[in-house]
């Protein structure tokens, strides 16, 4: 009898721990306010079938608990319940999976007018390269990265002599703008991941991988790694800042381009050549 | 060597049991069962301490020594666990740990509670242990290559913690080892730690290839007369199954340690593409580090059930046996552990929805992994439909059982959560991810394991444990581990991040620290519950109650040997020949509520038994 | 375990009946030694070991950036100033197969108890796979010579020599624990273990002439890996 009890009381607890519990979602600050919506389906069903199931265990616990002169029924199979049983789980689970690919299906396909992100992740830290007025990304290679490259482009390519470079971990977006985050690693796993965007994707060196979301809340968030990637996981941190457009292009116009660093590196070695020959 | 077998035991009756008594409706071959297709099996009796007890060909005295390893290793993993916990909980105050100590912390806790422990326990130790008494054979049909398999285990554990006292420590990479970084430097342990790793893992992949064959093939060809398939109880049908998925899961884990033991010893490039490190770019090229894990979840997911199969099977005859009802719908049962078990293969990459691989396999495996919960969720039902007008005994066994069923229909549910495609992307790599899979193969099955334990240490032992110190132990464990797991689910939804030595000051840590604190606590105490369970065990194993034959008063043919505990070759000088499942409990018209395996039909006539 | 009789049993028509026979009592399959069955689940098993392999290597062929090396050219051999294409693997193939029929034999023999012509036919197949192991052999080191290396190879993708020293090793080592075991049979029949159900060295167990048969399911596998080896490492 007390175990009934004690079992209820747990049911009770966790139901009551939901309701009240101060640890919960971050806000949304992106467009996936749909999966948001689906965890929200999913834990209702969900819940509801734990609380029923459980529910019904503890009442046969209190109701059947072992007497001397009860005999127990004895009733091998009941195809009926049975069928009945798995024809309802069978549509409940359709009817969670149903939101969850249609969702898929959004995560998947990019919209056209997204502003497309170079993601370069190392261990331990992130820098950013976005498409000059070309609007798009010039290609990359591994081998070319260096002190006069740091992202690696190639010398090459002409989309890539406009790319606005950001050595820092921390990016501004535009608000209400879609992004096309294209993530690439130089060593191992990475994963740009902000809660409040409720997206993320793998960086996998060897291969560009790619995600999307819309910002759609003003303000400053903080990046974080979402797949292990050594002894300074937890500390590889960045920074996303949301702006309206004004703002964003004010920033935009002040970041350097490929071609301005390199023009400036010429500067450099230029001088440098001076002064050994002097 | 002659001596040592004992080749005149009685030949089987050629033809059927005479019958005895004669109540209304007997007919004369009512209780005919056919004649023995196998001869008897002759085995090897060891005389002295070390073919007795270490290089023991019995597969009871292997189950054992499976046992006790794997809960020498899950201790360990235990420890691990509780170091971890006061990093997480109170970050500082072990002044020894580093972040490489905690990764190191997290990778062998991991690593060991999944294979070294669950894996070795269930089939190891409870399917040695189980298989040849509850299918009516004598033992294992190759005992020799049993032993073999378990030093193999043996060996494998060994080379396991000896990564522990290498240069550089065991490795760090997490438990699933994922390429580029287990093998490159800014990884703990990226030296000799997993190089000892893989070569453990290839080990006991070897090892228990060969108990696994032994399994099967005792499951499948060395049943006793009247042993149908569908008379075999829910935990041969788990384990059975549980093995078969091994057998055909293990392979890929074989084959990606083979890649990444070359990777790593000759510098070839299976799963290494052009790398930059420290301004440097390396030796390697080309290869693809998701390949690697393609082939580490082709392991992975059906490893989640050679878990839980057991798990499920052995739980199905505690509820049944301690509810003195029937399992209800058994062949429903058989099916869906069978289904599980061939579904389990084609839902691997929905370990992977965010790794990077082609995001179009999202809408497969979402798709298989949802169709899976439909079987598992008729296992749930059918448990509780079997506690519904049954007659409970509420003892420790049975709670275990009920702890089960609430710990597994939770993590089953946050299961849907991560397999459904989209509602996984926020949550997956948090602590969501963590609290489902300790709720669900952590949890769950040690509920079962315990369960277990306090329901055949009569068997074993021949002395009943403690009841009053098994209900602490119960309910330290469950009510502990359930405030641990449950609430951690919310430390995933705000998107805390998994494998995280600290948060510094994080937004999303600092308002939970208060519930971190509260959980390592937790997880203090119900580590040290468990050593109530070995206080039980020792006091028991001196001063216990005498168990005597089938004390639980359950059908199936553990509890019919010729002595308690069983000696070698199990059942004297006749095999017993089974006549119905192992589930007649409560028939009516019958005065006892069980019916054992062994009763033929002319003695129980005036019941309403079902024909199995 | 050395003579299984399946007393009057009777299989049952139609699907149904063969699941009857399926789940009926004491064995699934009927007359199957014990040893038998077991090999057939452990080549099973293995054989998700070679098909993890050669997906693997397909995977890797396909994504790597560096050209394939074409197989006719570097598997060539020079015969009389000749380049011949796939000639030492045409040889290895057709050994490799020969003793796959000699194996074939002496189970044959061995079931009739023809103690002698069995031992040979053993020791026949014991040599051919001892003889596909040197060829193999040369090739590596033909091949080693030549610069190519696990982790290297001058006629293209460094994946190529990873890939095949892998494979080829891991199936080479299959054929070398086949071999070691031929021998040991052999010299099991010709001491006359099978005849007189002599019992193993370590395992205890009775002898008997199905262990020849056992063995050579083991055979026929590592033969049958071959050709589908053969094929995807020198045809493709």
């Amino acid at each position: 009898m007390h175990a009934g009890i004690i079992f209820f009381l747990v049911i009770l607890g966790s139901v009551l721990f939901h309701i009240f519990t101060p640890w919960y979602w971050t806000d949304i600050a992106s467009n996936w306010k749909s999966m948001d919506d689906t965890i929200t389906l999913t834990f209702w069903v969900g819940g509801g079938v734990f609380v029923a199931v459980c529910l019904f265990m503890v009442y046969c616990v209190f109701k059947f608990s072992y007497k001397e002169d009860r005999k127990a029924e004895y009733k091998p199979e009941d195809k009926k319940l049975e069928r009945i049983l798995t024809w309802a789980t069978t549509l409940g689970v359709a009817a969670l999976l149903a939101p969850g690919l249609i969702v898929w299906n959004q995560y998947v396909n990019v919209p056209k007018n997204a502003i497309e992100i170079d993601v370069m992740a190392w261990q331990w830290g992130w820098q950013y390269r976005l498409p000059g007025e070309d609007k798009k990304l010039g290609t990359t290679q591994v081998q070319n990265i260096n002190d006069n490259n740091p992202f690696g482009i190639n010398l090459d390519d002409p989309y890539g002599k406009d790319d606005v470079l950001i050595q820092s971990d921390v990016i501004n977006l535009k608000n209400n703008r879609p992004v096309k985050i294209l993530l690439r690693s130089v060593d191992v796993l990475h994963n740009w991941y902000v809660p409040q965007f409720r997206a993320k994707m793998d960086a996998v060196p060897g291969v560009v991988t790619y995600y999307w979301f819309e910002p759609n809340k003003i303000g400053e968030y903080e990046v974080l790694c979402a797949e292990y990637c050594g002894v300074g996981h937890y500390a590889m941190r960045g920074g996303v800042i949301v702006q309206d457009e004004q703002e964003y292009n004010q920033w935009l116009g002040e970041q350097e381009t490929f071609s301005e660093l390199i023009a400036k590196q010429k500067v450099i070695e230029f001088k440098e050549k001076r002064l050994v020959k002097k | 060597m002659s001596e040592d077998f004992n080749n005149n035991k009685t030949i089987q009756a050629q033809s059927s049991e005479t019958i005895s008594g004669g109540g209304a409706g007997v007919t004369p071959d009512m209780d005919y069962v056919r004649p023995a297709e196998i001869p008897d099996q002759d085995l090897y009796h060891g005389h002295s301490f070390i073919t007795k007890w270490v290089f023991c060909q019995d597969a009871k005295v292997i189950g054992v020594q499976y046992f006790l390893t794997a809960v020498f290793t899950g201790i360990i993993g235990l420890i691990l666990s509780w170091l971890m916990r006061l990093q997480l909980g109170f970050p500082g105050l072990a002044g020894f740990m580093t972040a490489e100590h905690y990764y190191q912390f997290v990778t062998m806790h991991g690593m060991i509670m999944v294979v070294y422990f669950l894996t070795a326990l269930f089939l190891g130790g409870f399917g040695n242990y189980l298989i040849p008494l509850m299918v009516g054979a004598r033992d294992m049909v190759f005992p020799y290559v049993n032993m073999v398999s378990y030093w193999m285990f043996f060996v494998a554990v060994g080379v396991l913690m000896a990564s522990f006292f290498v240069p550089g420590g065991p490795t760090g990479s997490g438990w699933t080892l994922y390429p580029p970084q287990a093998i490159l430097e800014g990884t703990p342990g990226s030296g000799m730690g997993i190089l000892l790793m893989l070569i453990s893992l290839s080990l006991f992949v070897i090892g228990f290839t060969m108990g696994g064959l032994n399994y099967l093939i005792t499951v499948l060809q060395a049943r006793t007369r009247g042993m149908t398939l569908m008379r075999m109880p829910l935990t041969v049908w788990g384990i059975f199954t549980a093995t078969v998925l091994a057998m055909l899961a293990f392979p890929a884990l074989l084959v990606s340690s083979i890649m990444m033991t070359l990777d790593k010893v000759l510098g070839t490039s299976f799963f290494m593409p052009t790398i930059l490190k420290a301004g440097e770019v390396l030796e390697y090229g080309g290869g693809s580090p998701i390949l690697f894990q393609h082939l580490f979840w082709f392991f992975g997911h059906p490893e989640v059930y050679i878990v839980a199969l057991p798990a499920f099977g052995i739980v199905s005859d505690l509820i049944s046996v301690h509810s003195r009802k029937n399992i209800f719908g058994y062949r429903m049962m058989v099916w869906a552990i069978v289904g599980i078990g061939a579904l389990s293969f084609f839902v691997w990459a929905h370990h992977m929805y965010v790794s990077g691989m082609n995001p179009w396999f999202g809408f497969f495996f979402a798709t298989t992994t949802l169709i899976i919960a439909v079987p598992t969720a008729m296992k749930v039902y059918n448990w509780i439909l079997t506690l519904w007008r049954g007659n409970i005994r509420l003892n420790t066994v049975m709670l275990w059982c009920l702890g089960f069923i609430v710990t597994f229909v939770n993590g089953g549910i946050t299961g849907i959560f991560l397999g459904n495609v989209t509602v996984d992307v926020p949550l997956s790599d948090t602590y969501f991810v963590i609290a489902h899979f300790h709720m669900v193969m952590g949890i769950a099955p040690l509920m079962v394991i315990m369960g277990a334990v306090y329901h055949w240490f009569p068997l074993v032992a021949g002395r009943m444990l403690d009841e009053g110190l098994g209900k602490w132990h119960f309910w330290l464990t469950f009510l502990g581990a359930y405030s641990i797991y449950f609430p951690m689910h919310y430390l995933g939804f705000i998107g805390v991040p998994r494998r995280y030595f600290e948060m510094y000051d994080s937004p999303y840590m600092t308002s939970a620290v208060g519930m971190n604190e509260f959980i390592s606590l937790a997880a203090f105490i119900v580590g040290a519950a468990q050593f109530i369970l070995i206080y039980n065990i020792i006091k028991s194993l001196k001063e216990g109650e005498r168990a005597g034959k089938n004390p639980w008063k359950a059908n199936s043919l553990e509890w019919f040997t010729s002595t308690v505990p069983p000696e070698h070759g199990n059942f004297g000088d006749r095999l017993p020949v089974v006549h119905r499942w192992p589930y007649d409990y409560s028939v009516p018209g019958s005065k006892e509520d069980f019916m054992p395996q062994t009763t033929p039909p002319s003695a129980v006539v005036d019941t309403e038994v079902e024909k199995t | 375990m050395s003579e299984q009789k399946i007393v009057d049993y009777e299989f049952k028509p139609g699907f149904k009946g063969m699941a009857k026979d399926t789940g009926s009592d004491q064995t699934m399959f009927k007359g199957v030694h014990w040893g038998k069955a077991m090999m057939w689940i452990f080549l099973l098993s293995d054989t998700f070991v070679f098909s993890c392999f050669l997906i693997s290597y397909m995977k890797g062929r396909a994504s790597t950036p560096v050209e394939w090396p074409n197989p006719s050219e570097v598997f060539a051999l020079d015969a009389f100033g000749v380049p011949v294409p796939l000639l030492l693997i045409a040889i290895m193939t057709f050994v490799l197969i020969t003793s796959s029929g000699t194996m074939a034999l002496a189970v044959k023999y061995g079931y009739e108890r023809n103690r002698k012509m069995c031992g040979w036919l053993v020791l026949a197949t014991a040599i051919g796979g001892l003889t596909f192991v040197g060829m193999q052999a040369f090739e590596w080191s033909k091949l080693i010579h030549e610069g190519v290396r696990p982790w290297e190879n001058p006629f293209g993708a460094p994946q190529f020599g990873s890939f095949f020293f892998m494979i080829t090793g891991f199936h080479g080592t299959h054929v070398s624990i086949g071999v070691i075991f031929l021998f040991i049979y052999a010299y099991k029949v010709f001491a006359g273990h099978y005849d007189e159900q002599k019992r193993g060295w370590f395992t205890t167990m009775k002898g008997d002439y199905v262990e020849i048969e056992i063995l050579g399911l083991y055979w026929h596998f590592v033969d049958l890996v071959w050709v589908f080896i053969f094929a995807f490492f020198y045809l493709w």
